[in-house]
């Protein structure tokens, strides 16, 4: 028998349609089932998911055979393949893709202890089946995802400034591949959540707005260090919402999902999140989202990567560039009019102006930081040395970024109008300008006025 | 395959769940497994389902597309039908020793029609387009053939920590 190609079937491998999975038990008694998942690993190879199908989990194990039918969402062709059971991995990164999707599926539904992957069940393909039927043809006009990812980092190559690149990013992707809403997270440096640094195609901004390690597809690309699409929510959704009722019926659930408060669209049907690594650190996430079923598929997966990737790479080389150039820096000083009063509390290091809230976490106590400075030394020019020598500032990491959380900072003065603006002034140093006098109050115990 | 008449459902004859009746004669999805001559699991795609007067299950299935799912059953395999509702995602699981193969009649075709056309609705609530679920429910007439079973043992599978539990009768 030759040796079969799945590559041309991953199509058939995103999920749309359920897949049908067959087996016997030692004694040739048969067992089907649907099953929402099988993963492409590499095109003679399946893995299938090891979570609940207990009488098929023992079938594989006493014959270690299986066919499974799979269907093509576009061309409605259903194939069928004969597989031969290899082994259960439960490390390493195909385990770690099918459980982080696994995770992001369920994290919509409060049910993460009952989506838990026991093991990706991997498979030789042994033998593909076309199964005689009506086909229909593809649409001629597809888009060449090779293409469009070259192009994107040709783009990104000509951008010499964190914030350009960013923005540079969400841009191509509205460009290149069509993708309308892209947002993009910087990690905390060691912390336990990311923070948004750009969107695009949102009404509102939502610059500043976290999402926690292992929360929805966001953070569990963060947390496992791996791409995680969802192509059919609502299918997904109800798929998960029948397991959670089953789960809470039988007393295993009894609260319901936490909502995060996020830029996203109010009905996505497909999310996709990809890791930014900067020396296989993840140092954020790149997130697309559209409103249409499966938006994003195996080449999708891999077209972003490749764009992640590049971004990941021309991040680092952005911030070893302004490192170099922050040796040599000088201040100088001016004014501003009227009053605004910035009050600082230490506790979670949140900045309010006035009474609107503007910032928290590491960005605010940077903020905190150079305003106290400007009104103890009339200094307006700093650099980001200065800050990332700071032991007060207590940043989490050497690696962690900065820059981004300058952008961050510099975003959200200018979303919220403020007296304050931040200005990049060269490689390695910015300004602190301020339209108003100001009045700086530290909330505490006691309070403290400066 | 009897051959004389049945006047009634026999009383010693256990009926099905009526929940298991509603679902696979309303627009579920039905999948089969068989054992084919070298011990391989097959697997196959039905179009219907008719229960019997005498409890016998009537599934229709497209001939060209099962072949070896037909000829494991020709051959003498035992028989697994999984009926998945497309709205709600309850399922279960019929088993039986053997199955016998029948030809499809027209009278089969108007009940087929009716059930096709829940199964399409279903999967456009569960967010497919009109062309995706008329293509995954599409049968050629001419092509449909039947297999006929005594059900002998029932299993809920809906996923979750139910999944698997045999369902009394």
């Amino acid at each position: 028998m030759s040796e079969p190609g799945i590559d041309g079937l991953r199509r058939s491998l995103e999920g749309v349609f359920a897949a049908l999975l067959a087996t016997c038990d030692g004694e040739g008694v048969p067992n089907v089932s649907m099953i929402s998942q099988v993963h492409y690993v590499d095109p003679g190879r399946v893995a299938l998911s090891y979570q609940f199908f207990n009488k098929t989990r023992r079938n594989l194990l006493a014959t270690r055979r299986a066919a499974v039918q799979i269907t093509d969402p576009e061309t409605l062709a259903h194939h069928r393949l004969d597989l031969d059971y290899e082994e259960t991995q439960t490390s390493g990164p195909i385990f770690e893709s099918m459980k982080a999707k696994l995770a992001g599926i369920a994290s919509y539904h409060g049910a993460q202890d009952i989506f838990r992957l026991l093991g990706a069940d991997i498979f030789r393909v042994r033998a593909i089946e076309a199964v005689p039927g009506p086909v229909r043809p593809l649409p001629p006009d597809r888009r060449s995802l090779l293409a469009a990812a070259r192009r994107t980092c040709e783009a990104l190559d000509g951008l010499q400034d964190l914030e350009e690149l960013l923005d540079g990013v969400t841009g191509a992707l509205a460009r290149e591949f069509g993708i309308e809403q892209s947002i993009i997270l910087m990690a905390e440096g060691g912390g336990d959540r990311l923070y948004t640094v750009a969107t695009h195609g949102y009404p509102s901004g939502g610059v500043g707005a976290e999402v926690l390690l292992g929360e929805g597809v966001i953070g569990v690309a963060a947390r496992e260090n791996t791409p995680i699409r969802i192509g059919h929510m609502t299918l997904e959704y109800r798929y998960g919402a029948a397991v959670s009722a089953t789960a809470r019926r039988a007393g295993l659930l009894c609260e319901e999902a936490r909502t995060i408060l996020f830029p996203g669209l109010s009905a996505p049907r497909s999310q996709i999140a990809l890791p930014i690594r900067e020396g296989g650190r993840v140092a954020g996430v790149l997130f697309a989202e559209a409103e249409t079923v499966m938006r994003f598929g195996y080449e999708e997966e891999d077209a972003l990567a490749l764009v992640a990737g590049h971004l990941g790479a021309r991040m680092a080389l952005i911030r070893q560039e302004a490192e170099e150039a922050e040796a040599a820096a000088a201040p100088a000083p001016p004014p501003g009019e009227g009053m605004v009063t910035m009050r600082y509390f230490p506790h979670d290091q949140s900045v309010f102006l006035d009474h609107d809230y503007l910032i928290k976490g590491v960005a605010g106590a940077i903020l905190w930081r150079l305003a106290r400075e400007h009104l103890a030394t009339g200094r307006t020019e700093f650099t980001t040395r200065e800050l990332r020598l700071d032991p007060g500032l207590r940043l989490p990491a050497p690696a962690d970024n900065l820059d981004a959380r300058l952008v961050l900072l510099r975003k959200r003065l200018e979303e919220r109008r403020a007296c304050l603006r931040i200005e990049k002034s060269g490689r390695g140093r910015f300004q602190l300008l301020a339209s108003s006098r100001l009045a700086l109050q530290q909330a505490g115990p006691a309070e403290d006025a400066v | 395959m009897p051959e004389k008449p049945e006047p009634a459902p026999p009383a010693a004859e256990p009926a099905l769940p009526p929940e298991v009746v509603a679902l696979a004669q309303n627009g579920a999805a039905i999948s089969m497994a068989a054992r084919d001559a070298d011990g391989r699991p097959v697997v196959g795609l039905g179009v219907g389902c008719r229960l019997r007067p005498d409890g016998r299950m009537r599934i229709l299935l497209s001939e060209p597309a099962n072949l070896r799912l037909l000829a494991a059953i020709e051959a003498g395999s035992a028989l697994a039908v999984t009926f998945v509702s497309t709205r709600a995602f309850g399922a279960f699981q019929v088993k039986a020793g053997s199955a016998a193969r029948c030809p499809a009649s027209p009278d089969d075709l108007p009940e087929l029609d009716r059930q096709v056309a829940l199964a399409s609705d279903g999967l456009v609530e569960i967010g497919f387009n009109r062309t995706q679920a008329a293509g995954y429910t599409a049968f050629v007439a001419g092509e449909l053939t039947a297999i006929e079973l005594r059900p002998e043992r029932v299993f809920l599978q809906t996923p979750g920590p139910g999944a698997g539990t045999e369902i009394a009768r």
